[in-house]
């Protein structure tokens, strides 16, 4: 894992697991790999071995620990995360009003909505969603310990949250599966997560399960190209610094085309909703059309059956 | 689900009319030994009810999507006096305020506007400018081009208590405030954490008796000297002009030269300051005439028939003319008839002739410019006076606050319907970015024209009557004026 200056390069075993094995060149003094040709591919399965049949990576969990007291100071290293949380409301807004008619009465209000939101972090999307009077409950889930606890302290800051808002230590596999509490959601979530997860594949799968019929899996990552490597890994945590270093793994991007692949060979998902959004300097995230294919990006899919 | 109902349950309830019902909260408190109990948890707690609290407190019911939360006002007067304010047709308040078609296109969207007494509020249609020094001129009208909004109208004039008697009204149809008015605010702090809440961050207001109230935004529409911008450490830095704005409510011969369907609104600058009459209903107009302390003292002190002798000369003599009146303690009626047959004028390009005052109405108030250096801090926001006062030459002071009013109710808005916390600074960043500049754009234009016409000779005369004769001859340029002046033109 070429994450963490403390690890040394060469320790995270460069995996077969997808299609496109790339090598990873020379490490550099910033310990960060080169982007091989972003090539299509279809979604790894795994992104290098691991004894644990967890889709979460330890690396990972150590990074956000570091994270983990600044989470919420809106000046700190998450400020554009914080920036960008309006958009994924603006994104489920979209996704529920193109929902096909299955399962709702069309004239009366929609009854009140509950979310999972998986690798919530410090919460920022969870504390969001369990604000929204449409929104009946959010059981919200994290397996880095430290942030959970950044997350629950600072959910007792909102006397409205305590009600509906509700955080878990687990991940999508150890979150029970035969309890109905944690079954049939309107709305699971994974917010710029599946960039950090080894097995994107088994992930996307075990989340999907977690949807009602009617329900919607919901997402952001970035597009793997030549631009999200400049982008994010260069300019945003190298030269601006708007982004901690260490944050992204450029490797581990997927393509929006990948997902729609990847819900299109599955039965019972709707045709996905995808919309890119590019983050300007001074103005703050916006939506710009076709930057799906070039950098961050929604993408939201309704399962019909 | 049931803490939702009860809220909905909460109807607007002034204090005198619910002693009873505090007189059991105040026992059921005591049980829990002085810390907050749920009930005292707000959203929003509004300090100050003011033209701007109000319709900032109006706005937030009248809006579904903010209708949900939980509000409380906060007023140190007694709001039944105001609420059931009325005056007989002939008689008006001395403080009135013009209100710009977009503040009154907002008072409308909030169903406001319609609790006004109509036929206490003027509309006018012309605005005449001109230097006391040099007599260069400038007319405003819309002529031959109306606002498509509003027509001809370029802003209505309005007593100040017609407004908030008003919003009060509409206030108690919508109900569903907390108002806590002949409330003195003894202190604010920060609430406290316990094993379930932690709330060090939300201000906490605390009334005398004993009252708190905490909040997650508290808003500061408390006036000029806000106690809530002193809780927030924000300072507000500015100057005191030396002057002061006497106002008065005037009888006039008639109801204008242009009689009741085209009211005029006239403005002299003078050395010491403007001074300016503006139309009201019928024969009545009001006056604001800013000038040094000493003239405002000589003002209040002369009998009516040398008051009215003086504030017609305004209008008409020369500025040494003036001068030597105002040296005078008193005989002021004899020396403007003198006077008046010497000076050559156009009866028509000046206001009409005062002809009585109000008994009771002539009053002043210091002149001041002062700006916040920020209308927002962690779950606190500034609107109104609290942020910013102005030079009153204009009449933008309450369009600004009705402006910041607007501008934070859309900013609360859009945190509501996307989940933010809608007091942290980071869902009040838009309203900053929104109105700061505006503002002081406005107000620093305000302060130039002021010290501009304070010269009474030398070489800014002509050059500010050539700036005010060749406005007046550039149409659009004019319309920029005009537009701003009315409120709907471009945002600077």
């Amino acid at each position: 894992m070429l994450r963490h200056a403390r690890q040394s390069v060469g320790i995270r075993p460069i995996t077969t697991g997808s299609p496109l094995s790339r090598p990873i060149l020379a490490a550099r003094r910033d310990h960060r790999p080169l982007p091989a040709s972003p090539g299509r591919r279809t979604i790894p399965t795994r992104h290098h071995s691991s004894s644990s049949s967890s889709s979460v990576n330890p690396s990972e969990v150590s990074h956000f620990t570091a994270l983990a007291s600044t989470w919420w100071d809106p000046h700190g290293p998450s400020r554009i995360l914080h920036l960008m949380n309006p958009l994924r409301h603006d994104f489920i807004t979209r996704c529920l009003a193109s929902s096909s008619s299955s399962s709702s009465s069309s004239s009366r209000t929609p009854p009140p909505l509950r979310y999972l939101d998986v690798g919530c972090g410090g919460g920022i999307f969870a504390e969001s969603a369990a604000r929204l009077p449409t929104t009946s409950s959010v059981i919200a889930i994290d397996p880095t310990p430290s942030i959970l606890a950044v997350a629950r302290s600072h959910a007792r800051r909102d006397p409205s949250l305590s009600s509906k808002l509700e955080y878990l230590d687990a991940t999508i596999e150890t979150l029970p599966a035969s309890d109905e509490k944690y079954q049939n959601f309107d709305v699971v979530s994974c917010f710029e997560v599946v960039e950090h997860v080894d097995n994107p594949a088994a992930f996307l799968e075990r989340c999907g399960q977690r949807v009602r019929p009617g329900g919607w899996l919901v997402l952001s990552t970035i597009a793997r190209t030549w631009t999200s490597w400049l982008t994010t890994n260069f300019v945003a945590e190298d030269l601006l610094g708007i982004v901690p270093k260490g944050t992204h793994d450029w490797d581990k991007y997927i393509n929006e085309d990948e997902l729609r692949a990847f819900f299109g060979k599955r039965e019972g998902w709707g045709v996905p909703v995808v919309v890119g959004v590019v983050y300007v300097p001074g103005l703050g995230w916006k939506e710009v059309k076709g930057s799906e294919k070039v950098g961050n990006y929604f993408f939201g899919v309704q399962r019909v059956g | 689900m049931e803490s939702i109902a009860r809220r909905r349950a909460v109807a607007y309830v002034c204090r005198s009319c619910s002693r009873q019902g505090l007189r059991l909260q105040r026992q059921a408190r005591r049980a829990y030994s002085g810390t907050a109990t749920r009930d005292d948890i707000y959203d929003v707690v509004c300090v100050g009810g003011g033209p701007a609290g109000l319709s900032l407190l109006t706005a937030l019911r009248a809006n579904p999507t903010t209708s949900h939360l939980r509000v409380a006002l906060v007023e140190a007067q007694d709001l039944s006096k105001i609420r059931s304010w009325k005056l007989p047709p002939n008689q008006f308040s001395n403080r009135c305020s013009s209100l710009t078609p977009s503040s009154v296109l907002f008072l409308d969207q909030i169903g406001a506007w319609s609790h006004l007494e109509q036929d206490r509020v003027q509309p006018y249609h012309e605005m005449q400018v001109w230097d006391g020094v040099s007599g260069a001129r400038i007319e405003f009208d819309w002529g031959p081009n109306p606002n498509p909004s509003t027509g001809t109208t370029i802003a209505y004039m309005n007593e100040n208590l017609n407004l908030t008697s008003g919003l009060l009204k509409r206030l108690e149809e919508l109900g569903g405030v907390s108002v806590f008015d002949s409330a003195r605010v003894e202190h604010i702090g920060f609430g406290e954490q316990t094993d379930e809440l932690d709330l060090r961050e939300w201000p906490t207001v605390h009334l005398a008796g004993g009252k708190q109230l905490l909040a997650r935004l508290l808003v500061g529409a408390d006036g000029a000297n806000s106690p809530v911008r002193s809780f927030a450490g924000i300072e507000a830095k500015g100057w005191d002009y030396g002057r002061h704005g006497v106002v008065a409510t005037l009888e006039l011969e008639g109801e204008g030269w242009g009689g009741d369907q085209m009211k005029v609104a006239y403005q002299r600058f003078l050395p010491t300051g403007p001074v300016a009459m503006l139309p009201l209903p019928g024969n009545h107009a009001t006056l604001v005439w800013s000038t040094t302390p000493e003239n405002a003292a000589l003002l209040k002190s002369l009998p009516a028939e040398d008051f009215i002798s003086l504030v017609n000369s305004a209008f008409r003599l020369s500025p040494t003319d003036l001068d030597f009146l105002h040296t005078q303690s008193s005989g002021q009626a004899e020396e403007y008839k003198w006077r008046l047959e010497h000076t050559p004028f156009d009866r028509q390009s000046v206001p009409q002739t005062v002809v009585g005052v109000q008994t009771g109405t002539v009053a002043s108030f210091p002149l001041k410019l002062r700006h916040a250096d920020t209308y927002i801090g962690e779950r606190v926001a500034l609107v109104g006076d609290a942020a910013h006062t102005i030079h009153p030459l204009a009449g933008q002071g309450l369009n600004q606050g009705q402006g910041d009013v607007q501008s934070l109710v859309k900013t609360i808005d859009y945190a509501v319907s996307h989940g933010q916390d809608l007091g942290t600074r980071m869902s009040l960043e838009p309203y900053l970015s929104e109105r700061y500049t505006a503002n002081h754009v406005l107000l620093g234009v305000c302060d130039k024209l002021h010290k501009l016409y304070s010269v009474g000779s030398g070489p800014l005369v002509p050059l500010r009557s050539l700036g005010l004769n060749l406005v007046n001859s550039l149409t659009p340029l004019k319309s920029f004026f005009m537009n701003q002046a009315a409120g709907n033109g471009v945002k600077i």
